[in-house]
C-alpha cells in the first residue's frame, strides 16, 4: 500500500470526507497538520504521523520510569509533555530512581495532565524506546503482533502506548526482539506486516509458548 | 527538572557488558568511534573545523584579534578558549552562560594546546609591550553523545591548523585579507578515558559516561610528550592505570592525527 | 538599466535567491532538527518539546509557549562577536518565535513550551530568515502539528534596484533598504515583517511582491528537503530491511534448535 507523504499545511484532498486525526479543514479543503502519510478508508481521511510525541489518552497503558522521590509521592517520566505523580500509598514496595512501572491512564485533564492507576512494578528487564507513532503497529490488530512477538522471542513484553516497550528475557532473545521492533518501526507504513514478522520469527516458533 | 533517564538506565547494562570486557556498541575497550572532520566550516572565522565523533557534533572557530599583551608577558601573545554547551546539543542543556562543565572543558582544551607550545606566543607579538595577537578559540557543542573533550580538542586543533593570520595595516586588521597561515608546530590532542567499576574504556559514549565513576583526559603530542592531564568526577585511578592510559593515549591519538593530516591534504 | 539585464555584485538577477540547501534530522539528541546553508550562511536548528514549561510560573494554561532562541557564534561574523547574547539576537528571537506561534497549533499543548534553538555558524546577511526557515523544517521534523510551514526571505533595495535576498555588500549600499519577511505559504499570511531604510509606498509594494515570490521559492525547497528525507528513508530502509530479514530468520531458526 503506497500512501502519499504530506507535510504540515499540505493539501490532502478537496473531496468532502469525514475528518480523522491530524487533518483540518479550511475553506472546504482538507489539509494535513503534520508530517505523515495520508490514509483514506471508508470515507474517513486521516494522516498517520511519522514523528511526534505521545499524547496521553484515558485507558492507555503506559510504561514509566521513576525519576525522583518526594515525601509522599514519586515523580514518573512517561515520555510525554509532563511528569506524572504517583502517591506512595498506591504501591506496596518502595521504589527508587530508575524503577520501571506500567500503569493505566485513569484520567487526562484539559491540560493533558494524567492520573495513573493499575500500577505494576516491573522488576528487571529493560526499556526499548520506539517512536510513539509506531506503537499501534507493534501491538497489531487484536494484539496479533504483540502475541507474535511474545511467543516468537519468548520475552515478557509490555508495550507502553507512550513508545516505551518494557521487555525481559534472555540476552539473545532481547536482541531478536530489538531487531523485530526496528523492522516494525521502519515498515510500519506497509501492509501485511504481521505476516512478514511471522515469517521472520517462523510460524512454528509462534505456536510454542 | 529535565532528565536523561533512558540513558541513565543504560548505565547498568554498560556495567554488565564491561564485566565481560564488552562494550554495548561492540567496540574494543580502546577503540575510538568513527569520526569525520570538516575544515574551513565557517568562512567568517579565521580558522574553523566541524568534528563528528560518533554522533557527537562539535563546531570550533578561531578568530585572531589585536590586543594589548598581559603586563607580565609584554613579549607574548596568547590564546583564549571558550566553550558553549548549546541547548541544541541535549535536552538537559539550558541556554545561558557557560556552566562548570563547559568551563572545565574549555580550560582543559586550553592547557592541552598552550602547554604543548604548539603556538609560539612570542611570534604572536606585533609591537612588543603594546600590540600582540590574541587567538580566540570558541567551541560550540551541537550534539552531545559523549566525550566532548576529545571532540573539542580535535576541533580546536583542526581550526588552528586551518587558521589564516589577518593582514595588518597601521596595526589594524584588514578584513578579508590574510598575511599567511598561523604557525602551529605540534599536534596536541586530548585522549579521554572513563573508569567504570574496574574497567577503563577510551572515548566514552554517552551511555558509558552515565555509568562512569571517573574520567581521565590526557593531552599528548606526536613526540610522545604529555601536555595536560585532567581527572574528573568522584571516582579514582591507580598509578598503574594512569601509566597504562598514557601509553594508550600516545598510540590512539595518532589515529586522530592521521585523520587531521588527511583532512588537511584533501 | 532594465531589471532583466541588471546583474548584481555577485552576478545574480534582481529576483534571484542565493543557493539554499536544507537537511532535516541532523542532530540525534533533539526531537527535531535541520541544517541550512543559504549562500554563505550556515545554521543548525533544534526543537525540543512540547515539554513542561519551567519555571512553572511562566506556564500558560491555554497554550504552549514558543521559546525561540537565535544565537550567533563568536566567529560567524567579520569581527569577533561577544559570546553574550546582544540586543539584536534577543529581538530576532522574539519576533521569530512569534512568527512560528501563528503556524503551530499551540492551543493543543497547554502549560508546555516548545523550545526552538538556532545557532548561526557563518553569515553574510539574511541569517534571521535562514534561521526561521530551518526552524520551521525542524518543527515539522519533530512532528509538531502546524497549520503550515513558515518560509522566510529578505528583500531590499541597493543602488536604486529592488532586490531579492540582499547579500552583505548590498545591505551596506547608501540607499539600502532591508525587509525580512516570513509567510505561511498556503494563505500568504505575513507572520514576520521588519524593515529598515527609507522607501516610497510604490517601491515597498514592488519589494513586497518580490519577497512573496522569494518566500514561495524557499517553501518549495523546504518541502523538497522534508520529502526527500522521509521518502529516501522509506526507500533505503526497504533495502536495509532485506538484510535484517535474513538475520532475523537465522535468529528465529537458531531459537527453534
Amino acid at each position: 500500500m503506497n500512501s502519499r507523504l504530506v507535510i504540515p499545511g499540505e493539501l490532502v484532498t478537496e473531496k468532502r470526507m469525514k475528518l480523522g486525526p491530524h487533518v483540518f479543514v479550511e475553506k472546504g479543503k482538507i489539509y494535513s497538520d503534520t508530517l505523515g502519510l495520508v490514509k483514506m478508508e471508508r470515507g474517513v481521511v486521516r494522516v498517520v504521523p511519522l514523528q511526534g510525541k505521545y499524547m496521553p489518552k484515558a485507558n492507555d497503558v503506559v510504561v514509566g520510569i521513576v525519576v525522583a522521590e518526594e515525601y509522599s509521592f514519586y515523580i514518573i517520566d512517561i515520555n510525554s509533555f509532563y511528569y506524572s505523580f504517583l502517591p506512595k500509598e498506591e504501591i506496596k514496595l518502595p521504589l527508587k530512581k530508575g524503577s520501571i512501572v506500567s500503569a493505566k491512564i485513569a484520567r487526562v485533564n484539559e491540560i493533558n495532565e494524567v492520573s495513573l492507576s493499575n500500577i505494576r512494578v516491573l522488576h528487571g528487564g529493560e526499556i526499548i524506546p520506539i517512536a510513539p507513532t509506531r506503537v499501534p503497529r507493534v501491538i497489531g490488530k487484536n494484539a496479533s503482533m504483540l502475541k507474535l512477538l511474545q511467543h516468537g522471542t519468548k520475552c515478557a513484553i509490555i508495550v507502553g502506548m507512550n513508545g516505551w516497550v518494557w521487555a525481559k528475557g534472555r540476552e539473545e532473545n532481547i536482541r531478536l526482539l530489538k531487531k523485530a521492533l526496528q523492522k516494525i518501526e521502519r515498515e510500519s507504513h506497509l501492509s501485511n506486516l504481521t505476516l512478514k514478522i511471522q515469517k521472520m520469527l517462523s510460524s512454528k516458533e509462534a505456536d510454542k509458548v | 527538572m529535565r532528565d536523561d533517564i533512558l540513558w541513565e538506565l543504560q548505565a547498568d547494562k554498560v556495567k554488565d557488558y564491561l564485566r565481560r570486557s564488552q562494550r554495548l556498541d561492540g567496540r574494543a575497550l580502546t577503540d575510538y568511534r568513527p569520526f569525520t572532520l570538516q575544515l574551513d566550516f565557517s568562512k567568517n572565522a579565521h580558522g574553523s573545523c566541524r568534528v563528528q565523533l560518533g554522533k557527537t557534533d562539535v563546531i570550533v572557530g578561531v578568530k585572531m584579534d589585536v590586543a594589548e599583551p598581559y603586563p607580565d608577558t609584554p613579549d607574548e601573545g596568547s590564546i583564549t578558549v571558550g566553550a558553549e554547551f548549546t541547548p541544541l546539543a541535549s535536552p538537559v542543556f539550558e541556554p545561558g552562560p557557560p556552566d562548570q562543565n563547559a568551563t572545565e572543558l574549555a580550560r582543559v582544551v586550553d592547557r592541552c594546546i598552550r602547554e604543548s607550545k604548539a603556538l609560539d606566543f612570542k611570534k604572536l607579538v606585533i609591537e612588543e609591550g603594546s600590540k600582540v595577537w590574541f587567538v580566540f578559540i570558541d567551541i560550540y557543542v551541537a550534539n552531545d553523545c559523549g566525550n566532548l573533550f576529545d571532540a573539542s580538542s580535535l576541533g580546536a586543533l583542526g581550526a588552528l591548523l586551518n587558521t589564516k593570520v589577518p593582514k595588518l595595516e597601521d596595526g589594524k586588521v584588514v578584513k578579508g585579507e590574510y598575511a599567511g597561515r598561523l604557525e602551529v608546530s605540534k599536534m596536541p590532542l586530548l585522549t579521554t578515558f572513563a573508569k567504570i567499576e574496574n574497567s577503563i574504556v577510551l572515548d566514552p559514549a554517552l551511555d558509558e559516561e552515565k555509568a562512569m565513576d571517573a574520567r581521565l583526559s590526557i593531552g599528548t603530542t606526536e613526540e610522545r610528550l604529555i601536555s595536560a592531564m585532567q581527572k574528573g568526577l568522584g571516582g579514582s585511578f591507580k598509578q598503574a592505570e594512569i601509566e597504562q592510559c598514557i601509553d594508550i593515549a600516545f598510540e590512539k591519538s595518532e589515529e586522530l592525527r592521521d585523520g587531521l593530516r588527511k583532512a588537511l591534504k584533501g | 538599466m532594465a531589471d532583466e539585464e541588471y546583474r548584481r555584485v555577485d552576478g545574480r538577477k534582481v529576483d534571484e535567491l542565493r543557493p539554499i540547501k536544507i537537511i532535516p534530522s541532523v542532530l540525534s539528541r533533539a526531537e527535531g532538527s535541520a541544517y541550512i546553508e543559504w549562500g554563505q550562511n550556515k545554521a543548525l536548528a533544534a526543537v525540543f518539546g512540547p515539554r513542561e514549561a519551567l519555571p512553572q510560573h511562566i506556564q500558560n494554561p491555554t497554550k504552549a509557549l514558543v521559546n525561540y532562541v537565535y544565537r550567533m557564534a563568536t566567529f560567524s561574523v567579520p569581527d569577533r562577536k561577544s559570546p553574550k547574547p546582544g540586543r539584536r539576537e534577543i529581538e530576532i528571537s522574539k519576533v521569530s518565535g512569534e512568527a512560528l506561534e501563528k503556524a503551530i497549533f499551540v492551543e493543543r499543548f497547554p502549560n508546555t513550551t516548545i523550545d526552538i534553538y538556532v545557532h548561526i555558524f557563518d553569515s553574510n546577511a539574511g541569517t534571521r530568515c535562514a534561521a526561521l526557515t530551518a526552524a520551521s523544517v525542524a518543527l515539522a521534523d519533530a512532528g509538531i502539528p502546524m497549520r503550515d510551514l513558515v518560509a522566510a526571505c529578505a528583500v531590499g533595495r541597493a543602488n536604486g534596484k529592488i532586490i531579492l535576498d540582499p547579500c552583505k555588500d548590498e545591505e551596506d549600499a547608501s540607499d539600502a533598504v532591508d525587509m525580512p519577511l516570513a509567510i505561511m505559504p498556503r494563505t500568504k499570511e505575513v507572520v514576520l515583517l521588519q524593515m529598515d531604510g527609507l522607501i516610497s509606498k510604490e517601491d515597498w509594494k514592488k519589494a513586497f511582491e518580490f519577497g512573496l515570490k522569494g518566500c514561495l521559492e524557499v517553501y518549495e525547497i523546504q518541502k523538497r528537503a522534508l520529502k526527500h528525507r522521509y521518502e529516501a528513508l522509506a526507500r533505503t530502509e526497504q533495502k536495509a530491511i532485506k538484510a535484517v530479514d535474513k538475520q532475523l530468520m537465522d535468529a528465529a531458526e537458531s531459537l527453534e534448535r
